[in-house]
């Protein structure tokens, strides 16, 4: 369970990222969080693992404050939390097992991890994810030989490898063409339902908040606009939120018929 | 018929122009001062006592010493070792130093600063200085020859690391950190990756300028085939040193050939 108390950031150069944040996400959702860019939706799902710290206020990750959190006790609440990023962010040089198995290092000695001795059990798991997401052919690829939407696919193998119990996705699909990110977003509402790992996703595209959230957060200059189930959300909502009509690449359209 | 436009005329910069001909003006005294003071003695460069000293010399280099190929095939060998040795060495010393310089690795300007004055002073002196330097303090031999160009190299490599280093996808290295890893392991598995083989690529090409380098330091006792030279050339012996002249250019060029062709499959 997830806990913001007034939660403010100020950035260094003086921007508010987020301003007065109180909200509360329970374990085992799908939450979309939605809002122009510059909304502060990145500031708010980075703040959970602390990729920035917020200036001010309370944030509770399974009851402990984690503002306070530093070095050794910081690396392992990020363990547990699994990060997706737009661009990916694979070592492009390493091969997709060695990408995978990264996973692992904040379980893994130090000395261990660098003579890249990693459990068979390790191993095995990052093996086994890979084949959750179906890529599990391309294990010995390089990263880079590999399409966008393969190269998200093994990003969230990674993340698995992790065994997270939340699972942070800043836009995953912001770089992929409609088809390949409808497909991302039933590998990440899967695992999300078969795991029962609490789940947050930033996404700007209102079709697809529609169809995969269970809740919608909206977000304009740092504030939460809206908070509800998804099933409530009409495009009206939408307007609101973005303070402006909706326009055709809100939306991405394009669902994937197999 | 398209329309015809008026282009406007361009502004005139009259201080552009007065700083153009101040240049001018002062390119043509720095060349009049220098050819004026070095007193070049034009009479003694064509007179026909240099003809003479090239008819009999040029056409030596051109009946090269082949009996001493043997003699100095070894010290074009050694040659190549000081190169290898002074170069690895450097390629190892290069890196702590290029991490402290980058500024996405070290976040203090003063330390960046401090790193980039020790890479500069070390570029600023030539090999051949730091041979004489080093010639002094571990006497004639082959290992001085191995510490200039070791230390030489340096400060070039530390600068084309630490550029290395700053151009790396620094989104890897947050999601590494997202993940719980701690600096070592992102050293091992988010930076190494992105920046070994241009590392690598960088080492082999100074090992090429080092192996051209370690030629000449012979000269002043740091050992290699510069020995060779100077007593050839104290012993008027041309033949030879034409013969270790038609080593070093075989040699460089075969290197050459093959680092290049190792730098195009890393990157």
């Amino acid at each position: 369970m997830i806990t913001f108390e007034n939660v403010s950031l100020v950035y260094p150069n003086g921007t508010q990222g987020l301003k007065d944040i109180n909200i509360q996400i329970n374990e085992g959702e799908f939450v979309v969080i939605v809002g122009l860019s510059g909304a502060g939706k990145s500031t708010f799902i980075r703040s959970i693992n602390r990729l920035v710290t917020p200036t001010s206020g309370k944030l509770m990750v399974n009851g402990d404050n984690i503002l306070s959190f530093k070095g050794k006790e910081l690396r392992h609440l990020r363990k547990k939390i699994g990060m997706i990023f737009q661009s990916y962010n694979l070592v492009k040089r390493s091969t997709v097992m060695k990408n995978v198995i990264a996973g692992r290092l904040g379980y893994t000695d130090t000395w261990k991890s660098i003579f890249h001795l990693f459990s068979e059990k390790d191993r095995q798991l990052a093996y086994e994810n890979l084949k959750r997401v179906n890529i599990e052919s391309k294990l010995y690829s390089r990263a880079d030989e590999l399409s966008g939407g393969q190269q998200q696919r093994v990003s969230i193998a990674r993340v698995l490898t992790q065994q997270p119990t939340l699972l942070l996705a800043d836009e995953p699909v912001a770089s992929l063409d409609p088809p390949t990110s409808h497909q991302v977003m039933k590998y990440l509402k899967q695992i999300n339902k078969e795991d029962n790992i609490t789940t947050i996703v930033n996404l700007h595209f209102i079709d697809m908040a529609m169809e995969y959230a269970d809740r919608i957060i909206g977000m304009r200059d740092g504030e939460i606009v809206y908070d509800g189930p998804a099933s409530s959300v009409s495009e009206k909502t939408f307007e609101e939120i973005y303070g402006r009509s909706i326009r055709e690449d809100d939306i991405i359209g394009g669902e994937e018929h197999e | 018929m398209t329309k015809r436009h008026t282009i406007p005329p361009k502004p005139k910069q009259t201080m552009t122009l007065v700083k153009r001909i101040a240049a001018i003006v002062i390119l043509l005294a720095i060349y009049t001062w220098t050819f004026t003071s070095i007193s070049i003695k034009w009479d003694t460069i064509f007179s026909t006592r240099t003809l003479d000293n090239f008819d009999r010399i040029i056409p030596k280099f051109f009946t090269p010493a082949i009996e001493e190929t043997g003699n100095i095939l070894e010290m074009m060998l050694e040659t190549i070792f000081i190169a290898y040795t002074g170069s690895l060495a450097a390629a190892i010393l290069a890196i702590p130093l290029a991490f402290l310089c980058a500024s996405n690795m070290v976040k203090n300007r003063y330390l960046n600063t401090i790193g980039m004055w020790i890479l500069g002073a070390v570029r600023a002196f030539p090999e051949i200085i730091l041979a004489i330097l080093f010639v002094a303090a571990v006497g004639p031999n082959p290992f001085a020859g191995v510490l200039a160009i070791a230390i030489g190299s340096t400060g070039m490599l530390g600068k084309l690391y630490a550029e290395v280093i700053e151009s790396i996808d620094m989104h890897v290295i947050e999601a590494f950190e997202a993940s719980g890893a701690n600096k070592l392991q992102i050293l091992f598995y988010g930076i190494m990756p992105q920046v070994l083989p241009e590392f690598m690529s960088y080492a082999i090409y100074r090992f090429e300028i080092d192996v051209r380098a370690s030629s000449v330091l012979g000269i002043v006792g740091a050992g290699g085939i510069g020995t060779l030279i100077t007593f050839a050339y104290l012993n008027r012996n041309w033949e030879e040193v034409g013969m270790i002249l038609l080593v070093i250019i075989v040699t460089v060029t075969i290197i050459d050939q093959i680092s290049g062709a190792i730098r195009k499959r890393l990157v």
